[in-house]
């Protein structure tokens, strides 16, 4: 059971790379399609350079791509990824954004963060989001390969973070059709393309626990359209239904039966 | 501390005040404070109208809808949802400065609204499982409140008709009650109609039984969260159009309408 294995390590190490989901043909239509996206992104007038995300204009940024191409609404529900999620989150779960970086030759780091300690206060006990990114270019060290810190999802409270944490960062390295899934507590950056030609291109699937804000609004940037084709279990994913943040509160129901 | 405020807070609860700055602190020490008469006859008397229209039309139209933690065979307990959509007053009690103010001194700025809605105790009715508001938050908690409820009370809150009940000191607990918990001593939560109650999210509380023959008490809960949090309702597909339309600026914000980091579109606020 390699998946399996996939996903205790994942729990250990808050990390892990499954290799070939996609063939080497089937990334490089991927990798066509969100160049293409990307164009159609700026025809709509959304920027996807520059958008102060970044340190400078080498990385190409494409949002909503859940809109832009059915091929991206396929992989944000992909089974193994679903699978992996749930795995670290449960099944109570929102998709909370899938969006592209294409990290051109050039292209800088960011600052070094965990995606969960920018959002919520400590301390951070528990996964409460997850990152599961689609390489659709191989990724090392030279072409700004996401890197991090090793075991620092156990890092509960900012106290915790080494001296020279950046230091400690090592690279993903990954084949052209992986996925690296990353717990939300581990603290990482992305790395700086000091390649001279090669283009680096991942697409981040985010997902949080149900009772977090997603990053994306899909009730406000999803057309009717899209909506439309969509089953009754992504509509739930995506929250654009009535389903609220109280269903923790669903244990106290069976107290219902006391008189 | 002079007399009252020791026999007060003797009982656990703090002195009714107007004064914003001892309302903070009544919020740091008690978990809440009462603020006394804000409502003018008038603006009460249209509130209340609204609400009791709104309520007495879900009702005839099998519109109501139970809430998770009320119990089931409660038939006369009711709850309200969405107000926002249901008439424009109910913005002013959203916006209201000093409840506002208080919020923020709360949770800080933006703040997101998860909510507004009433819970309106009928005869024999209303009594509710004890409960933190932040319990959608997994423990250990963060130091501080994640969330804070204006409770707006629309009728006189008194013990006999099920003013809201919490447990003193509870919020220093920093953690949901246990199981074994439920029945820790509580006790009322008395304000005049049109007053205000500001609970920050640890407050162990529950509606309390409303034990009169006759007489419904309504009050309306305006729920606030840090902006991280999923709102209660979902705005985005249940709001009056009209009253997104007519929005302040603070009201954006509160809606998650214009907003940072969370809830974007396009990378972009949606307003």
């Amino acid at each position: 059971m390699e998946l399996e294995a996939k996903k205790r390590q994942l729990l250990e190490d808050g990390w892990c790379v499954v290799p070939e989901i996609l063939t080497r043909p089937e990334a490089n239509r991927v990798r066509e399609r969100l160049w293409q996206a990307a164009d159609e992104s700026e025809r709509r007038g959304i920027s996807t350079r520059q958008i102060g995300l970044d340190p400078n204009e080498h990385n190409v940024r494409v949002f909503n791509l859940l809109e832009l191409d059915a091929i991206f609404r396929e992989l944000i529900r992909h089974p193994l990824a679903i699978d992996l999620v749930t795995a670290l989150l449960g099944p109570d779960f929102l998709i909370s954004n899938f969006t592209a970086n294409i990290a051109l030759p050039g292209s800088q780091s960011m600052k070094l963060h965990s995606d969960q300690g920018i959002v919520v206060p400590e301390p951070w006990f528990h996964p409460w989001s997850i990152n599961v990114i689609w390489c659709l270019d191989d990724i090392d060290t030279e072409n700004g390969a996401t890197r991090y810190i090793p075991g620092s999802h156990k890092i509960r409270w900012k106290s915790e973070l080494p001296e020279n944490a950046i230091g400690k960062a090592v690279p993903f390295e990954a084949q052209a059709g992986s996925i690296v899934v990353m717990d939300g507590r581990i603290w990482h950056t992305s790395g700086a393309n000091v390649s001279k030609s090669r283009e680096r291109a991942l697409l981040f699937g985010y997902y949080s626990r149900s009772f977090i804000r997603p990053q994306q609004n899909w009730n406000a940037c999803l057309s009717e359209e899209t909506v439309a084709s969509f089953s009754s279990q992504m509509g739930a994913w995506l929250g654009l239904d009535a389903r609220a943040n109280v269903k923790l509160a669903e244990p106290l129901r069976s107290r219902d039966a006391i008189p | 501390m002079d007399t009252i405020a020791a026999d007060h807070a003797r009982m656990g609860r703090p002195i009714p005040t107007q004064d914003p700055v001892q309302a903070q602190k009544d919020i740091k020490a008690f978990g809440l404070c009462i603020v006394p008469y804000v409502l003018a006859a008038d603006k009460l008397a249209r509130v209340r109208d609204a609400l009791y229209r709104a309520a007495d039309e879900d009702r005839a139209r099998g519109w109501e809808q139970k809430f998770r933690f009320d119990y089931a065979h409660d038939d006369t307990n009711q709850r309200v949802w969405n107000l926002l959509s249901r008439d424009p007053v109910f913005a002013d009690l959203v916006e209201h400065a000093l409840a506002l103010d208080l919020v923020k001194s709360v949770i800080g700025w933006p703040a997101l609204l998860g909510n507004i809605s009433a819970n309106i105790t009928g005869p024999g009715g209303g009594e509710m499982v004890l409960h933190a508001d932040q319990i959608f938050v997994p423990e250990p908690w963060p130091a501080n409140p994640q969330g804070v409820n204006v409770a707006w009370c629309i009728d006189d809150f008194t013990d006999e008709n099920g003013a809201t009940r919490f447990v003193p000191g509870s919020h220093l607990r920093n953690r949901s009650p246990a199981a074994d918990e439920a029945a820790t001593a509580s006790i009322p939560l008395e304000a005049p109609a049109g007053s205000f109650i500001v609970m920050e999210s640890r407050v162990w509380h529950k509606t309390g039984r409303n034990r009169t023959k006759h007489r419904r008490r309504a009050g309306i809960f305006a729920w606030y969260t840090r902006p991280i949090y999923r709102q209660q309702e979902n705005w985005f597909l249940s709001l009056n159009p009209a009253t997104r339309q007519f929005a302040s600026d603070t009201m954006l914000v509160l809606l998650g309408y214009r907003t940072e980091g969370l809830g974007l579109v396009n990378g972009k606020s949606p307003a």
